[in-house]
């Protein structure tokens, strides 16, 4: 035998080997069974899908009235928005769920709101009562479009939580409507996988920007109010225009991080004087203080003092990614499409000098000092020093989170349960025997038909399966029933191949060739016939991947890597195995067995 | 060699059969058999009212019911799912659900049970317009088809509501207010599937086997919009650019022949779907998806021989060259089809619920495809030989043009004789 052959012996050798190494895993059940050489550099294994293994259960209750009422504050701000064009001093309250509330300045100016400017809103908003004497003008939300909102809302939730669970690569999870919650079912087994996607399926992602109002006396009035005793204390900041020079000051209030909830008490029991304006809220942001006592920076809250209506929101993100600050610490930059781009370009122009707060999920994560008008590009900062793993994988999610966009209404995991495979085990008991017996025919149909060749052809076929599957285990590939269709069609191309290769063996012996050249040429010839019939069937896999989803993809995932191990065992390995049968050291055989 | 080699053969070489010249009422045969499907599916629609819909779609697809079922003494999931069956209530997921425990819990999943058709819900909404001094506002079939929602702008009493619809011709089996009560919503319940699902486990278990049905609630589909845009966006790219390599790799000539086989393929499985009025899953879907994919190969390998023949044989009729690498090709096309024929066909008839209606398409799909290979796809390829070749002489006797004289086929062969 030439000595390209021993080679070639080397390097099959080696890849079985290697092949043989990756498919332990998943064939020892038990994670503790395996030695600790595996446990080190061969973890991997193939993941069974829902309908054959089952996963977690989850039903999520999407808060419909939040929903609604965010729906609601968009349009009290829109008919603001109208109103201001036209020269109204007003301010505009959402109350309860659908309630509106327009109050004029001027009692008279409330001739303004008329039917002209309610136009684009009458599908949605009916105009309940007029009260001339006090300028105020009570509007509700029209209960029609409170289903309406309820169906978008859920195919939405489900369409985000789709993208989400795709980005961490779960293979083919279930999603779907029950009623007016959301079902994701996940397959896999183990629980400490599932916590991080549940952390991201959850989130609401809903960016908000709003500017801190420091021009009011309110906080100063509330200060005076913090009792002494407590754990709140009052701090006072300043700060300086960069431009006009301009001075701004105000107060705030702070709290260690475990007091929260004695300074979000005290919040909520402002009343009368006190209580917050209709159109003002108060943020908190978790801070680091720069002296370090006991070893452990110091975190505190602060509270800002802001308009609530948002200026803009994530709505208009248009991409976000991971970066780091000047310190070197991990943090979100994003990117406004056109839109949200000039909407905040008329915003940070009009305040310039006074801080904006970036609010994520209610919580804001930063408060800087617009020093000039901003584009579209902006950063969230993830605050305080923690490990800066954690860190770096908060970012990662967030950014995951934000590309997937908001969801539009909180949900609430409200239950959770292991739930086994769709199939049933008595239905994949029956596949298995249905399949063996298949297989076993193929095997017998080859030996029979094809003789000694055909028993290369089985070889060749076994280690087609054998590269298959330690491939799905490398990239820990979920195998499900559309991936079985794959590995059905890649097993059918596989005994193709090789009849294609035979009978034009056959062909070429039935031309008087040597059994030598005759398996040559048959390869040769056959070769483009395998290679145009893989390759078509590979670009179809790769569009069927790229484009479809769930199971679509799933299919394609297995025909690709199939279609490319199928093709270096039936061409390549079976053609090195033949160079065993007909060149023999010293006799040259006259006949093959084929 | 002097002494031929033998050969196990199923067909002798050298066998020679006309197929190109029988190819009118081959084709004949799959116009037919596209028409029966085209025209199955408003049939299954509209003529044949107990299917009502084009197809079977299965809860993937269409949505339907999930209910909770605690057992009070150990069952099998493959009891409960024969059960079903038994029912009538056939393809439904069983799945054991929470923790293991002495007396199981399973959830089932069940295709929607259509009791309303749009006829009908347009004649009962048209009788609830107004009860009492209520009017209808709203009125919203679930995606299952078995629960009805009705929004009133007064309230009613839910007994008031059943009469009327009584009255109607609907029975309703339960009627309770949704949602917040100034809503007033009322979900109308048409069918009890936890009557339904009761009864046919008492039937087939023994009396007493239910514990109790916690959870009765209608599901959408698994494959949503989304799923089924991507789905077709998929299959379209992945046909054009099939196109693009087989005009790379080829020819332009053998792109068409390739594509409208597989079509003819998938459509054909899906007419012995329609006709079978099997139900139509996600696991149907991948089984069309590996018939299409088998088709292509099939089709590659013929046409690949044709091309080889066709560069060799350039002397011969063009048709005559098809024929001959079909009849070439034979072996290996009977070998390989009769193989994964009789893999799936074990897979049918040994396996149970998806496996077997997956291998049942695939039976369809491999017959199909063989056939298509040689009737549809070289047929196509012929003709649009011709065309080319009659358009190539058209442009050839335009004096100002005539470069290059192309060779024609019939000319050719008198000169090389």
């Amino acid at each position: 035998m030439e000595r390209s052959w021993w080679w070639k012996a080397a390097l099959y050798g080696a890849a079985v080997t290697l092949a043989v190494l990756y498919l332990v895993p998943t064939f020892v059940t038990k994670e503790e069974n395996l030695p600790a050489f595996f446990q080190k550099y061969f973890k991997k294994r193939i993941q069974l899908g829902l309908d054959l293994q089952g996963g977690l259960h989850l039903v999520y209750e999407v808060n419909i009235e939040k929903a609604v009422a965010s729906k609601v504050d968009r349009l009290a701000n829109d008919v603001d928005d109208a109103l201001k064009k036209k020269g109204a001093d007003t301010t505009v309250v959402r109350s309860g769920r659908d309630d509106v509330a327009v109050t004029f300045k001027v009692p008279s100016e409330m001739s303004k709101l008329d039917d002209e400017l309610m136009k684009p809103f009458r599908r949605e908003l009916d105009i309940v009562s007029r009260d001339a004497a006090t300028g105020t003008v009570k509007m509700r939300f029209d209960p029609d479009r409170v289903a309406e909102i309820e169906d978008l809302s859920l195919r939405q939730a489900i369409e985000t939580i789709r993208n989400r669970v795709d980005q961490f690569g779960v293979a083919e999870p279930t999603i779907i409507k029950k009623g007016t919650d959301i079902v994701v079912e996940l397959p896999g087994a183990k629980a400490q996988d599932f916590e991080r996607i549940k952390s991201i399926i959850g989130r609401t992602a809903q960016l908000e920007f709003k500017i801190v109002d420091d021009s009011s006396e309110y906080m100063k009035k509330v200060a005076a109010a913090v009792p002494k005793t407590g754990a709140i204390t009052v701090a006072p900041e300043s700060w300086t225009e960069k431009n006009s020079g301009a001075q701004h000051e105000d107060v705030y209030l702070r709290v260690k991080e475990k007091d929260r909830e004695e300074l979000t008490k005290f919040i909520a029991g402002l009343t009368a004087d006190l209580a917050v304006p209709n159109d003002r809220e108060i943020g908190l942001e978790l801070m680091s203080s720069r002296e370090v006592s006991e070893g452990t920076p110091d975190k505190y809250y602060r509270t800002y003092f802001l308009k609530k209506r948002a200026g803009v929101t994530g709505e208009y993100l248009a991409d976000a990614q991971e970066s780091w600050d000047e310190m070197g610490r991990p943090e979100v930059a994003f990117t406004m499409n056109r839109q949200g781009a000039s909407m905040m370009e008329k915003l940070t122009g009009e305040n310039v000098g006074r801080k904006m707060a970036v609010v994520l999920d209610e919580r804001i994560t930063s408060a800087p000092v617009i020093e000039s008008k901003i584009g579209e590009r902006g950063r969230i900062t993830m605050g305080g020093y923690g490990d800066p793993f954690k860190l770096q994988q908060e970012v990662k999610d967030l950014v995951g989170v934000l590309r997937s966009g908001a969801l539009p209404a909180p949900l609430k995991k409200s239950f959770e349960t292991q739930v086994g495979a769709t199939m049933g085990q008595d239905a994949i008991d029956k596949a298995k025997v249905s399949m063996g017996i298949g297989a076993l025919a193929v095997i017998l149909f080859m030996l029979i038909y094809y003789r000694f060749s055909g028993f290369i052809a089985n070889l060749a076929m076994t280690l087609n399966m054998l590269f298959m599957m330690a491939i799905l285990a490398a990239f820990e590939a979920s195998l499900t029933l559309p991936g079985i269709a794959g590995l059905v069609l890649t097993i059918g191309m596989a005994v193709d191949s090789n009849i294609v290769i035979y009978e034009r063996i056959r062909e070429e012996l039935r031309l008087g060739k040597s059994p030598r050249t005759a398996v040559d040429a048959g390869f040769q010839r056959a070769f483009w016939t395998v290679f145009d019939a893989h390759v078509t069937n590979f670009v179809a896999g790769i569009v069927l991947y790229s484009y479809g989803s769930g199971p679509i993809r799933g299919f394609a995932v297995t025909l690709l890597v199939g279609i490319v191990t199928n093709l270096i065992t039936s061409v390549w390995i079976s053609h090195w195995m033949f160079a065993v049968l007909v060149s023999r050291r010293g006799a040259v055989k006259t006949t093959l067995s084929i | 060699m002097a002494d031929q080699q033998k050969f196990f053969e199923v067909i002798k070489s050298g066998t020679d059969i006309d197929f190109i010249g029988k190819q009118k009422y081959w084709i004949g045969a799959s116009i037919i058999l596209v028409l029966i499907t085209v025209a199955m599916l408003p049939i299954n629609a509209y003529v044949l009212g107990d299917r009502g819909h084009m197809l079977n779609w299965g809860v993937d697809f269409k949505g339907g019911s999930e209910l909770v079922v605690e057992f009070a003494k150990p069952v099998d999931a493959s009891d409960v799912r024969a059960a079903m069956t038994a029912a009538g209530l056939h393809n439904a997921d069983v799945v054991r659900y929470g923790s293991q425990s002495e007396t199981p819990s399973y959830m089932v999943r069940l295709g929607a049970v259509s009791v309303l058709s749009p006829e009908q819900a347009k004649k009962v909404e048209a009788s609830l317009a107004r009860i009492g001094d209520a009017s209808l506002r709203k009125f919203e079939s679930s995606e299952g088809g078995d629960k009805v929602y009705l929004r009133f702008d007064k309230a009613v009493e839910p007994t008031t509501l059943s009469a009327a619809l009584k009255a109607a011709g609907t029975e309703a089996a339960q009627v309770q207010t949704f949602g917040p009560s100034q809503d007033n919503t009322y979900e109308v319940t048409l069918i009890g599937m936890e009557g339904e699902v009761r009864k046919a486990l008492d039937a087939k278990l023994g009396a007493g086997v239910v514990k109790a049905i916690p959870q009765v609630s209608s599901v959408g589909a698994k494959a949503g919009k989304q799923l089924q845009v991507d789905g077709v966006r998929a299959l379209l790219g992945a046909i054009l650019l099939i196109v693009i390599y087989v005009a790379f790799r080829f020819d332009f000539r053998y792109g068409p022949g390739t594509i409208v086989a597989l079509l003819h393929d998938a459509v054909i499985t899906v007419g012995a779907f329609a006709v079978t009025y099997k139900e139509f899953s996600l696991t149907t879907l991948a089984a069309l998806l590996t018939i299409i994919g088998f088709s292509m190969n099939d089709t590659i390998v013929v046409f690949d021989r044709i091309r080889e023949n066709a560069a060799k044989y350039r002397d011969r009729k063009f048709d005559r060259v098809v024929n001959h690498a079909i009849n070439e090709t034979l072996s290996r096309t009977i070998l390989t089809s009769a193989t994964v024929f009789f893999v799936t066909l074990a897979m049918n008839i040994f396996g149970t619920g998806v496996i077997r209606d997956f291998a049942f398409a695939m039976n369809v799909g491999v017959i199909v495809g063989t056939y298509s290979s040689i009737f549809i796809a070289s047929p196509i390829l012929i003709w649009l030989n011709d065309k080319y070749l009659t358009m190539q002489k058209r442009q050839a006797t335009k004096p100002e043009r005539n470069v290059r004289k192309p060779v024609r086929r019939d000319e050719e062969e008198a000169v090389e004789t």
